[in-house]
This record gives structure tokens, C-alpha cells and sequence, in this order.
């Protein structure tokens, strides 16, 4: 009986060390957190986050993970709440001690968990996050962007009206609040260094019901360009209502990259024709990488991937590239590796700018025709990138 | 001069006329309401949404535009008999019925906006104006189809003071409004014509929503856009009166109108409300008294 006893003891012991010998031959994974809003208004942004990762996360694995670690992603709702995205920040890096951090969307969420990073010596990536502070102002060596920030979608757009229609009359017209007039700002400071000429601008309140009270100024002041920053319903009704009195006759309207999108784009019907923004992605580019993303994507989940999908599904190949290179996952020498480094994404090869940890790549000019964005034109990443202002590090 | 005259001053007079009829058409159910029932109806601006999104839907059905300008209101006539009936009827004789009517209203109006939001969703429908193209006047282009709504809308405010001022119609609703329990010992059915008068009210709302999509687009939240000021033109005009409602209509949209051209446009909603304020102040019974007394 004794014996017997004795006999199991070492069987189990013999199988804990065999268990344990099993996982230690296979390297741990690499943990990466994604703190992204899976419930709330900016939910289609976080699926699109959620996708873009597992995908690249999924294609990785298979070819034998990074160094030979295989990659896992945790998942954290944020809400959309800095509040929220700091606390659930919190736990995945002192809880499920995560090497690496990415997801946020609202800009005032990244520049939040950027802090926590700090304090935790990690460091995290937005792929959403369109704020130029991000990589300016409030720029820390902790924090990296992946995506294009606001000002080089202005420069891009700026480019491509230079281009078009040199020394064009610009008018103006933006949603009376932050988002508006730092977006007008931005667009008329771009496009009046290029020799644009600035013949007027109107700031019309949120929800405006009737832009044609503005149509005097605006047919006085003889544009023809006029660019303009609102977004949602308020775009249906300038739209319709510039047609409904001709003042877009001749004229080439351009915008910010939330004017027109696929929620609004039905409402406005064929007033939206014609409109050009600059984006940092679509889905029609031309180059073999996207084609293939573009194949995967809609393979894995019967959509078109947009902007942030095409951002996230990148961000993981760039990690993947720091990692390697710097053969570690420690910060610091995952951050030396960062600087400067160039990695293929969809939208082509990035640039992770060492100065501001802002990645440089081209712009495209986008023209919506019948319900679609079209490429209409290209700026290279030095001219759309803009100035370095990061004096941080 | 004579330059920023014809580009500027006109069709900013013309503009702030056509936004001035669509403003009166709101006001014009909303005083009837008030004037003559006593009820503050928050509820106003989900019937003009109501309208809007009916007509949409049987424009999508296959009906047309001019029938819906008919059908829409008739639609909307039991929906409004019902719900004074069921509902305000049974808060309005308490004492503080202003408070409870517009309490009551107010969650009728919130659960009526997420309730177009469950059935037609969030985003914004844009139907097309029946009247497309656009005529010059005094030089300046102006649409074909806010020259119809203005030539319409002068015709239906028309139309609706002659009915409550010259037919004896009109003069059943306001002797029952004047003084309830003498009219109901003359054999009036006041009950019954408090009701008709509070759908009456809500179909003419209706019918502002039908002719007002084409222009400003139909989505859940769309009832907000004129109530303060349709309820700013009440106040100034003067409770009950159409008259009043119609000279403040016009009154403060050229206003706005043409403030806009000199200061930020966010101010100038804030200046119609000033002027309500001051007449509150100095005149609380408005430009133009009630219809009760006419």
C-alpha cells in the first residue's frame, strides 16, 4: 500500500518535471495589450483596430511569431474614455506584464496611457490617434504613431489643390468649435504657403440648419476652392444647399478626411461628386502589399479594411521589425531599434522618424465619384510630413 | 455699393425670408396649441419629425411628393386626437398643468426621437426636392423649390387665419378656449374640440416636416433644429396670436439673418433670444396679444 503510494508520487513527479521541461522548450509569447473602444460611439474604429491586429498577429504566428515567440494579443475595452484607457492600461502592464501597448483612439487617450508608459518604462503605439500634439508638443520617447497625423492630411491636401489649380482663391467654412477652427487653421496656413490667396472664411454653429444665409460672403469673396471642415449631418445640408443655389458651380470643394465617410456619403447623394481630401489610406492603392492585405482582409472578414485597419495590421510588422532587430524585448533597446527604422506596411514603406516618433509616408489625394473615394493623387512623405517641433528627446 | 447690394443685402433678405416661412410654420401649430389650449407642447418639433420621416417613407413607397403634402397631416390628425385624449387630458385640469403638460410632453418628445432611431436609424436621410432647379431674381440665383415653399407657405398661414378668424369653426374653437364651461352649457363638445384643436396643431407641424425635408434632410434628432425659435417666435408674437407669430417669424429670422453678416454666426442665435427676453421684460404678453381676446 505504502508502495504503491510511493510509486504514484514519483509518477507524478517525473510528469510535473516532463510538463514543465515541454514548456520551458517552447520560448513564452510575446504579450502585446491593446486598450481600444470595443463598446460605445467609436466602436466601428476599434473593430476596425481589432481586426487590422489579428489579422497581422494570425499572419505572423504562422510564419514562426517574432524570434521564434509567438505573439498574444489582450484585449481591453477603453471605452473611448482616457479615464477608462488609463486604468485598463494600468493592469495590463502591472498585471499581465505586457511587453508592448497599442489600441488607443482618442487622441486624449493616447497622450494619458503615453504617461503611463512612462512611469511603467514601456512603451505603446497609436495606429488611430490623429491629434498632432501626439508627435508635437506633447511628444514623449515612449510613444511612436504609426498612422498619419491631422497636419500631414491638410499638407497632403494643400499639395494636391497646388498642384490642380495653382494660386486657387480659397474660401473657408468650419464647424464653430476646437475641432474646426484648428482644422481651417491648419488647411489655410498649408495651403497660403504654397501661394493659395485666403479670400474669407465663416465658422457656422454645430448642427447648422441653413448654410444659405453664408452663400453672399461667400459668392462675393469669388472663390474657387472652397474648403471646408464639418462633418456628419451638417455636411448633407451644405452639400445639398450649395447645389440647391449653385454656388459650387465651378468651384472644386475639398475637406477635412471626416466630411465626407461612408454614414454620410449616402445622404448627400451626387452633391458629394467632386470632393477631394487627403488621407493616409485607401484601399484602391495600387502596390502589391495592399492587394494582398486588401485579399486577406476581406477574406478573414467580408469588408473592406479602412484607415485604421490598414494602421494596426502595419503597427505589428513594425514591432516585429524593432524586435528583431534589436534581438530583445526591452525597452530601451526596442526603442534604439524604433528610431529611424523602415518597415513595409500597405500604404508602402514607413519611416519611424527618430526626432518625434512620428512615421513619414505618402499622402494621397482622394476624390469621391459616385459613392467611391478615387486616388487622384500622391504627395511623397518628406513633403507631407511637415517640421520636426518635438524638443523632448 | 450697389454691388454688395445685389450680392450681399438681397439675397440675404431673400434667404432669411425662406428660413422666415419655415420658422412660421413651425410657430403657426405651436401658437394654436398654446394659444388657444393652454398646453406648452415640447412634443412640437417630434411631430415635425414625424412628417418628415413619413413622408420619406411613402416617397420611398412609390407615393408622391404633392400627395404626401396631403396624406402626411391626415395621417398625423388621429395620432394627435389620441394623445390629447389619453394623455394630456389627463394631467390638464390639476392646478400647476403648465409644469405637468410640459413635462409630459417633453418625454413624449424623447421617447418619439429614439423611437425614429430604432425604426429608421441614425444616420441622415436627404430626399430630393420635387422642384429641382433655380430662377434669378434681381440677379442672384435663388432655388425654384424655396420659391414654391415660400409662395405655399404664405398661402397656408393664409389659409389658417381665416379659418380660426372667419368661419364658424373658428369661432366654436375660440369660444371654447375663451370660456370653457359657457360654451359647453351653449352645446359645444369642448372635449371633443380641444382634441381636434391639439391635432390640428400637430398636423400642421407634420406638414412643415414634409415640406421642410427636402431642404434641411430628415434624421432622429431633426425636431431640436426649430423649436427654440419657433418658441421665440410664439413669445414675441404673442400667445395664440398668428398674426404676431407670423410679423416675429419674420421679425427675427431677418434678424439673424443679417446679423450673421457682421458678427460670428454662433451669435446670432443668442440675439434672437435677447429679444425675447427683452419683451418678456417689457411686454410679457408679446407684440400682439392673445386670440382668446380678438
Amino acid at each position: 500500500m505504502k508502495k504503491q503510494f510511493q510509486t504514484k508520487k514519483i509518477a507524478i513527479a517525473v510528469a510535473l518535471s516532463l510538463g514543465a521541461s515541454f514548456v520551458s522548450a517552447q520560448p513564452s509569447p510575446i504579450k502585446i495589450g491593446v486598450v481600444t473602444p470595443l463598446s460605445g460611439t467609436y466602436t466601428p474604429i476599434g473593430e476596425q483596430v481589432k481586426m487590422g491586429l489579428d489579422l497581422a498577429a494570425k499572419e505572423i504566428n504562422a510564419a514562426g511569431g517574432i524570434g521564434g515567440r509567438k505573439i498574444d494579443l489582450i484585449y481591453e475595452d477603453e471605452e473611448a474614455n482616457p479615464a477608462v484607457a488609463t486604468q485598463k492600461a494600468e493592469k495590463l502592464f502591472q498585471v499581465e506584464k505586457v511587453d508592448f501597448l497599442t489600441g488607443t483612439v482618442n487622441s486624449g487617450s493616447t497622450l494619458a496611457v503615453g504617461q503611463l508608459a512612462e512611469r511603467n518604462n514601456k512603451l505603446i503605439a497609436t495606429t488611430v490617434s490623429f491629434a498632432d500634439s501626439i508627435t508635437a508638443d506633447k511628444c514623449s520617447p515612449n510613444v511612436f504613431r504609426v498612422n498619419a497625423r491631422a497636419g500631414m492630411q491638410s499638407a497632403a491636401l494643400a499639395a494636391w489643390v497646388d498642384k490642380e489649380i495653382p494660386k486657387a482663391n480659397i474660401f473657408f467654412i468650419g464647424p464653430d468649435y476646437e475641432m474646426g477652427r484648428s482644422t481651417v487653421s491648419a488647411f489655410k496656413k498649408a495651403s497660403t504657403e504654397k501661394g493659395a490667396k485666403d479670400v474669407g472664411e465663416v465658422f457656422a454653429p454645430l448642427d447648422n440648419k441653413d448654410y444659405s444665409p453664408y452663400f453672399g460672403q461667400v459668392r462675393a469673396a469669388k472663390p474657387n476652392v472652397i474648403y471646408t471642415s464639418v462633418a456628419g449631418n451638417d455636411t448633407v445640408r451644405l452639400f445639398s444647399q450649395m447645389d440647391e443655389y449653385g454656388v459650387n458651380k465651378g468651384v472644386t470643394i475639398v475637406g477635412a478626411s471626416g466630411t465626407v465617410t461612408s454614414q454620410n456619403m449616402g445622404a448627400i447623394g451626387k452633391s458629394a461628386n467632386g470632393f477631394v481630401t487627403g488621407v493616409g489610406y485607401s484601399p484602391k492603392l495600387d502596390n502589391p502589399a495592399n492587394k494582398k492585405f486588401v485579399a486577406d482582409f476581406q477574406k478573414a472578414y467580408s469588408k473592406l479594411p479602412d484607415l485604421y485597419g490598414a494602421d494596426s495590421y502595419g503597427l505589428l510588422y513594425f514591432y516585429k521589425a524593432a524586435v528583431e532587430k534589436a534581438k530583445s524585448t526591452e525597452t530601451d533597446k526596442v526603442r534604439a531599434a524604433m528610431n529611424d527604422l523602415s518597415w513595409q506596411t500597405p500604404q508602402g514603406m514607413k519611416k519611424m522618424r527618430a526626432g518625434d516618433h512620428q512615421a513619414m509616408q505618402d499622402m494621397f489625394a482622394v476624390r469621391v465619384e459616385n459613392g467611391e473615394f478615387n486616388i487622384v493623387g500622391k504627395v511623397p512623405s518628406d513633403l507631407a510630413i511637415g517640421p520636426d517641433t518635438c524638443t523632448r528627446f | 455699393m450697389l454691388e454688395s447690394l445685389q450680392y450681399i443685402y438681397a439675397p440675404q433678405i431673400i434667404n432669411g425670408l425662406s428660413i422666415g416661412v419655415a420658422v412660421i410654420l413651425m410657430a403657426l401649430g405651436l401658437t394654436i396649441i398654446f394659444g388657444l389650449l393652454d398646453v406648452i407642447n415640447m412634443s412640437h418639433g417630434e411631430f415635425y419629425a414625424a412628417g418628415a420621416f413619413f413622408s420619406v417613407t411613402l416617397v420611398a413607397m412609390g407615393v408622391s411628393f404633392w400627395v404626401c403634402l396631403l396624406l402626411v397631416p391626415l395621417l398625423l390628425v388621429p395620432i394627435g386626437f389620441a394623445m390629447e385624449r389619453l394623455l394630456i387630458q389627463k394631467v390638464f385640469h390639476y392646478k400647476d398643468r403648465h409644469i405637468l403638460t410640459l413635462l409630459l410632453t417633453f418625454g413624449i418628445a424623447m421617447v418619439l426621437e429614439d423611437s425614429y432611431k430604432i425604426i429608421w436609424g441614425a444616420n441622415p436621410i436627404k430626399p430630393s426636392a420635387p422642384i429641382s432647379g433655380a430662377s434669378e431674381i434681381l440677379g442672384v440665383m435663388f432655388p425654384n423649390y424655396r420659391l414654391f415653399l415660400m409662395g405655399f407657405g404664405a398661402l397656408l398661414i393664409l389659409s389658417v387665419w381665416v379659418l380660426i378668424y372667419k368661419t364658424q369653426l373658428g369661432a366654436i374653437v375660440r369660444a371654447a378656449a375663451y370660456d370653457k364651461d359657457m360654451s359647453s352649457s351653449l352645446g359645444i363638445p369642448v372635449m371633443r374640440v380641444y382634441a381636434l384643436t391639439f391635432a390640428f396643431g400637430v398636423a400642421l407641424a407634420g406638414l412643415a416636416g414634409v415640406l421642410l425635408a427636402p431642404i434641411y434632410s430628415v434624421f432622429p434628432t431633426m425636431g431640436r433644429d426649430f423649436i427654440l425659435m419657433a418658441f421665440s417666435v410664439v413669445i414675441v408674437g404673442g400667445l395664440g396670436s398668428i398674426k404676431g407669430a407670423v410679423i416675429a417669424g419674420i421679425l427675427l429670422t431677418q434678424l439673424q439673418s443679417i446679423s450673421s453678416l457682421y458678427i460670428s454666426p454662433v451669435w446670432s442665435d443668442p440675439l434672437v433670444f435677447a429679444v425675447m427676453v427683452l419683451v418678456l421684460m417689457f411686454k410679457p404678453t408679446g407684440l400682439y396679444g392673445s386670440m382668446k381676446n380678438a
